[in-house]
């Protein structure tokens, strides 16, 4: 036997020493180091989504790029709580009859790195996104603005070739991609330098990012609409709605973008929650494609849209969060929409049976539906299936895979249907030029109807709302006869915040970074 | 054989496993539909969009060029970008950022498995067939039925949000706060433990039992050692080869498996960049982790391999 109490290295002595190292750390520093503790900071959490490629809005595509956009840049224009066009980084405008759009910007707007907003800024935003070689996505916003001039330092004229009515709703700070750059500060870095440390007008910089987990945001003092209440706000991107909801629950977070449709009824019971819902600005559809068989039949295509039950796949999908639709143009964009009572998008088995008796498929047709795994675009695939064989005795399959998948396969005409549909566009020329007319870039279907694209042309002519609204009423009365796309629903949404969170207003396009600037804490 | 010619051939085959797993790897990935342009360029990618996306990352080459290039970067050290998932951000820094991650909790619920099994599955083979045992068999098969994500939210409702000790979500990484991340990762790693450790236990305790029997533990008995002084010298170190083996084999759970726990607690790791990466066709992210893993798996079959040597008392002095 060694003679242990020589040796100073004893395993005793080890192990004290390392448990009282270990103790020492976690003293103090472990409440600092807790994750996401409360203070002088919003916990913003952006739910659903993780993925962010760039803060550059000319680059920007994903929802939680521009969530964040929203909170570090401004657009000429904004959306006030009734979805009406109001002025941002303008201080006014004129619209003439020809549709030029004249813009006196406000004076003394700051960029972040404290250079001043001026017309050559707004002239080289609009320029850079037009640019065909630089390939912006967002280049549609754009593409009707035919010269830019700068009248003086604070005023700028955008023409068109003809009056075009969706101009001031693409100049918001929506999900646009024309949010307002500095022509110095992006030269001098580059734009892939940009896209990571970007320069605005808006209340907050990028302090931090990291991909796929959290982004954090520091108040911009100089900020024109005045010095945000906050510090600070951490951003922090979490993959699983569900997730987002017990870490709103367990206090480490204070704000969500989204929430579970099934959960909603039992958070609005919690005393300690509020539950902000509306109706969103999306539509949700069946893409079929007029190409190939069953669906280059309109009469088949009828039978089909009156062989299911829009309410019950509300009720059962959204957990009644959501509004069936008979058309594409949500309700709140309330002077183009037009009701969601067309008889040929309300459930009726005797009379689908009889459009289906019409067809050139009266037995047994056969179809692949597309739809892939995530939340209610699979349910919906589910009962839409269902339904629609039970009732006309048909054969469709759901073919569930992933979102990439479908996207790549519709693009390139490779399907027959698929659930499908679209989120946050703001005009209501989005929701129907881009996905019916025979040039729409969304046009998966095939779809060609001259009467309609003429009346669709009209209507981003029209700047009258008004007399526009009508258009696009009769416009998708006019599309329903031939029902390119089925209808489904409208789905709301939320956001889910503790009793202390103050100053943010919901508005249906799912805004998020641009209320920011006007919260508190406590 | 030298212990240096052992060594080399272990060497060469990792080599060989690494790269056969990053060529089918590619292949693969390759042959499933969908477009990282889409991804990135979004709905209103337009074909010229798409094709110069394409040709800027060489995505339009053949196939087994790509494979060539990216296998020619990798030898150089550079894994490559994001193309999807993180635009642009260098892959290094990436997988730098969430590594200590994975390892992190993956260490942790080793121990945690480890500690817990060794305790489990030995009262279990010393108990055997009375009530101790019968309580800790049952709770090795509730710990391997439970599902990951069941389990993983049990926790958080018992523990953050109603007794409100741990964090409901999110993880502090161990490179900003040491005491932090044990503390915001205990809940994840017990999550990622309790399977592990339901395998130990039971591992264990076959391995002790299969060992009692054998004609050296009768041997050693009859020398007049007492039970305990044998048990731990004859049974339960021999017992550990095949525990140790175990624990080396689960190590490809706590890289790739833990996906799900990862996304439930909010825990960055290289697993969810996988997933998130496969999804958003973001090829050479794949490949980068498919790297790391590899390498990570073979190392710890190494290590184990000496390890198990290094305890059978019947090697060669």
């Amino acid at each position: 036997m060694t003679d242990r109490s020589r040796n100073k290295f004893t395993r005793r002595a080890i192990l004290k020493s390392a448990t009282a190292l270990g103790a020492m750390g976690l003293v103090p520093p472990w409440l600092a180091g807790r994750a996401y503790a409360a203070g002088e900071t919003l916990r913003a959490g952006i739910t659903g989504y993780n993925v962010i490629n760039t803060f550059d809005p000319g680059r920007a595509t994903l929802i939680p790029e521009f969530y964040v956009i929203w909170a570090i840049f401004n657009g000429l224009m904004k959306f006030d709580a009734k979805m009406n066009v109001v002025p941002d980084l303008a201080e006014s405008f004129k619209v003439a009859d020809n549709g030029t759009l004249e813009v006196r910007l406000r004076p003394g707007v700051k960029f972040q790195d404290g250079s001043a907003l001026t017309a050559d800024d707004v002239k080289f935003t609009i320029e850079r996104i037009s640019d065909e070689k630089f390939a912006s996505p967002n280049r549609s916003k754009v593409q009707a603005i035919d010269r830019i001039d700068i009248v003086d330092p604070l005023t700028v004229r955008l023409a068109t070739k003809e009056p075009f009515a969706p101009l001031l709703t693409f100049l918001a700070n929506a999900r646009t991609g024309t949010q307002i750059l500095p022509r110095a500060a992006l030269k001098a870095m580059g734009d892939d330098a940009f896209g990571k440390k970007p320069i605005g007008t808006g209340a907050w910089s990028v302090k931090d990012w990291r991909p796929g987990e959290r982004v954090t945001l520091a108040a911009f003092d100089g900020y024109f609409g005045g010095k945000p209440k906050l510090a600070q706000v951490d951003v922090p991107l979490i993959a699983e709605e569900s997730s987002g909801v017990t870490a709103l629950l367990g206090g480490q977070i204070d704000l969500t973008s989204t929430a579970p449709f099934a959960d909603v009824p039992d958070l609005m019971k919690k005393p300690e929650l509020v539950v902000l819902k509306q109706a969103g600005l999306n539509c949700r559809f069946v893409q079929l494609n007029h190409r190939k068989p069953p669906f280059d039949d309109p009469v088949f295509r009828r039978a089909v849209s009156m062989a299911f039950d829009r309410e019950a796949i509300v009720k059962a999908v959204l957990f009644g969060e959501g509004v069936p639709s008979a058309g594409l143009i949500p309700p709140s964009i309330e002077y183009a929409y037009g009701g969601n009572k067309r008889p040929l998008c309300t459930y009726d088995p005797a009379k689908a049976k009889a459009e289906l008796a019409r067809s050139k498929y009266p037995n047994g047709a056969e179809g692949v539906v597309l739809t892939w795994a995530q939340s209610w675009w699979k349910r919906s695939g589910e009962v839409f299936v269902g339904m629609v064989n039970q009732t006309l005795g048909t054969r469709l399959v759901l073919e569930v895979t992933d979102a990439n998948t479908v996207f790549s396969r519709l693009k390139a005409g490779d399907f027959q249907a698929s659930i499908w549909g679209w989120l946050g566009f703001i005009d209501a020329d989005e929701y129907t030029y881009d996905i019916v007319h025979t040039k729409g870039w969304r046009n998966f279907a095939g779809y060609s109807n001259p009467k309609l694209d003429a009346l669709l042309e009209q209507g981003r002519r029209e700047i009258n709302r008004d007399k526009r609204g009508a258009v696009y009423k009769a416009a998708e009365n006019m599309m329903i006869e031939d029902m390119p796309i089925l209808p489904l629903f409208c789905s709301n949404v939320h956001n889910l915040m503790t009793k202390k969170v103050h100053g943010f207003a919901q508005l249906p396009y799912s805004n998020y970074g641009d209320q920011f600037a006007g919260m508190t804490i406590g | 054989m030298g212990l240096i010619r052992y060594s080399a051939f272990r060497l060469a085959g990792m080599v060989a496993t690494v790269l056969v797993g990053c060529v089918v790897v590619f292949l693969v990935m390759k042959a499933a539909p969908g477009d990282p342009a889409l991804s990135i360029l979004g709905e209103s990618a337009h074909p010229e969009a798409i094709a110069a996306f394409r040709h800027k990352h060489n995505l339009d080459a053949p196939v087994l060029q790509q494979m060539a290039n990216w296998f020619a970067g990798a030898l150089r050290g550079d894994l490559g970008r994001s193309l999807t998932i993180a635009g642009g951000v260098p892959i290094s820094e990436l997988i730098a950022q969430k590594l200590p991650n994975t390892l992190f909790i993956g260490v942790f619920a080793v121990i945690l498995a480890v500690i817990v099994s060794l305790v489990i599955g030995t009262i279990a083979a010393l108990y055997r067939g009375r009530m101790a045992d019968t309580v800790a068999t049952s709770m090795a098969v509730l710990g391997i039925s439970m599902p990951d994500f069941w389990l993983s939210y049990m926790l958080v409702f018992a523990f953050a949000l109603g007794l409100g000790w741990f964090p409901s979500y999110g993880f502090v990484s161990p490179l900003d706060s040491l005491s932090g991340a044990f503390h915001s990762g205990l809940l994840p790693a017990v999550a990622v433990a309790a399977p592990m450790a339901a395998v130990y236990a039971r591992t264990l305790r076959t391995a002790l039992l299969g060992i009692a029997h054998q004609e050296y533990v009768t041997a050693a008995r009859s020398f007049g050692f007492r039970p305990m002084f044998v048990f731990i010298h004859w049974v339960f170190r021999n017992a550990l080869i095949p525990y140790v083996t175990i624990i080396g084999l689960q190590v490809r759970y706590i890289l790739g498996g833990v996906v799900v726990i990862e996304r439930i607690f909010g825990v960055p790791g290289v697993g969810s960049l996988m997933v998130d990466a496969g999804f958003a066709r973001d090829y050479p992210v794949v490949m980068a982790c498919t790297v790391v893993f590899l390498v990570i798996v073979l190392l710890v079959n190494f290590a184990v391999d000496v390890a198990c040597s290094a305890l059978d008392p019947r090697r060669t002095r």
